[in-house]
């Protein structure tokens, strides 16, 4: 299985609970006291893929799964950006003026209080 | 052409408190940002054409709560007059919370102002670096600032800087914020910036301690669903890692002007807020110019400004090139860069490993262990899932 693939699976069973979901889902399944080494720090220690390789694989994943939910949601609707249906409205992806680009990334400050009504 | 995102306002570089760890270089002196250079600023920024459609405004670099609530009355009134009809304000505050009264609760709520209080944690972790002048703590007044809130019901997160102390106790701190009902958090690690050299940057092992703060407080936190509603570092990470292959990702901290800072002088900087007030020769102390005697739009000729772009540019094409979390991170932070590595043509810092490659690390150790095809929903059946 690609690992793309892998993550797709996974994120299937994950995306459906919108942005606070996936906090609070990979929240229980976070790494126990016994994975006291980041895994990014020995990144091919066990022959597993690398970080950047990891990510471009997540993201692939998500474009699927967001994709097929909005297909499941809106089945006339061929635009990519309405296909991506929740999970895009709830992180605020769609919304002009707010997504990344204008995401604040100042840690000092933060526009927490958008982000928290996208949600 | 440039676009605003972010405009960091020094209302005074006057702190009332004298925290260990601060790196404002005035933070004794009492002056107060005038009239006329705020009416300046913001009439040269509305007219820039470097705005969108929403334009934040942070009240920072000093303590905001030493002027008087009629500063920002007045100050607030003249930018809505001066304001875009198609362009939204939003007014943000970080405070160390200890001058939060009846008065500035009404205030917060009536001009919807986001509000930031700094609170490093329970006493024993909070007291042993934010002080008074006269080196007694500050818990106690804080606290009361918080308390008031809740009870005025005035929406607020907390930013809390971790120590070895604290990042070694996360089950004190979640029990602490669950008790005086704070839900929303931020962690900062002790930065080396400026003139302030971190100790906890130069502990052994502070990557290590960090991920495991963050991994216990995230799991805690899963396990008592609607106490804590946000932590910062994990919701940044999640979105950084979970997002569609071609959605759009920029880093403020390396893009002109993204985040335009002005001290309380009328003086402009960019980049990294923290650069406006440290000293530089080769960049003429980050200073782009005046906007009481300069024009905006002719910032981006001055030359001071083209050697930290191409600087800062150089950096963030050796983090392109070299570093496997580029795509989360974008760049880095410049003003770490310089004051940890001696450049900002230069790639990781400890920052870096903390904010970035950590937490990356977490949410991505955490994918691994997730259950594929929704049996990691039915895991938490029981949980109230807010979404």
């Amino acid at each position: 299985m690609s690992l793309r693939q892998k993550y797709r699976r996974i994120l299937s069973g994950i995306v459906p609970a919108g942005a606070a979901g996936v906090s609070l889902l990979l929240g229980t399944v976070a790494p126990s006291t016994a994975a006291d080494h980041p895994a990014g720090l020995q990144p091919s220690a066990a022959g597993r893929a690398g970080v950047s390789e990891r990510l471009a694989a997540i993201r692939e994943a998500v474009s699927e799964v967001a994709e097929a939910e909005g297909e499941a949601t809106h089945p006339s609707e061929r635009d990519l950006h309405l296909a991506w249906g929740n999970w895009w409205n709830n992180w605020g992806w769609g919304r002009p003026g707010w997504g990344w680009p204008n995401w604040n990334n100042w840690r000092n400050w933060n526009n927490w209080n958008n982000w928290w009504r996208n949600w | 052409m440039p676009r605003i995102e972010l405009l960091v306002v020094q209302p005074t570089p006057f702190c009332n408190i004298d925290c260990r760890y601060c790196y404002l270089p005035d933070r004794n002196s009492k002056t107060v940002v005038a009239r006329e250079t705020l009416s300046n600023l913001f009439s040269q920024v509305f007219a820039s054409g470097w705005v969108g459609e929403c334009l934040s405004v942070v009240w920072h670099a000093g303590e905001p709560m030493v002027v008087p609530i009629a500063f920002y009355r007045d100050a607030f009134e003249m930018i809505d007059r001066l304001r875009p009809a198609n362009l939204t304000v939003t007014h943000s505050f970080q405070t160390n919370g200890t001058l939060i009264d009846e008065a500035w609760c009404t205030f917060f709520a009536d001009q919807h102002v986001n509000l930031g209080v700094s609170i490093d944690g329970p006493p024993q972790f909070h007291d042993r670096n934010r002080l008074t002048r006269s080196g007694k703590g500050t818990f106690d007044r804080t606290i009361a600032g918080i308390r008031l809130l809740r009870q005025r019901e005035v929406p607020f997160h907390v930013i809390s800087v971790l120590s070895a102390a604290s990042m070694a106790a996360p089950q004190e701190m979640f029990d602490f914020y669950v008790k005086e009902g704070i839900d929303q958090v931020c962690f900062n690690v002790e930065e080396s910036e400026g003139d302030h050299v971190s100790r906890s940057f130069a502990e052994i092992g502070v990557e290590a301690a960090y991920y495991r703060f963050l991994r216990e407080f995230w799991r805690l936190s899963a396990a008592a669903p609607g106490k804590i509603s946000f932590i910062r570092e994990i919701e940044h990470a999640i979105q950084q890692v979970i997002r569609p292959a071609d959605a759009p990702f920029t880093n403020q901290l390396v893009e002109p002007f993204a985040i335009t800072s002005v001290d309380w002088a009328g003086n402009i900087s960019t980049f990294s807020p923290e650069l406006l007030g440290l000293k530089n020769p080769a960049y003429d102390d980050f200073l782009l110019g005046n906007i009481n005697r300069d024009t905006l739009v002719d910032l981006p000729l001055r030359p001071n400004f083209a050697r930290m772009l191409a600087d800062i540019r150089a950096g963030v094409e050796m983090c392109r090139e070299r570093c496997e979390y580029f795509s989360v991170c974008g760049g880095g932070e410049p003003v770490n860069k310089l004051a940890e590595n001696g450049s900002f043509a230069s790639t990781e810092t400890t920052y870096c490993r903390l904010t970035k490659m950590r937490a990356t690390d977490l949410v991505l150790d955490a994918l691994e262990r997730a259950p594929p095809g929704g049996s990691c929903r039915e895991a938490v059946s029981g949980a109230e899932v807010r979404g």
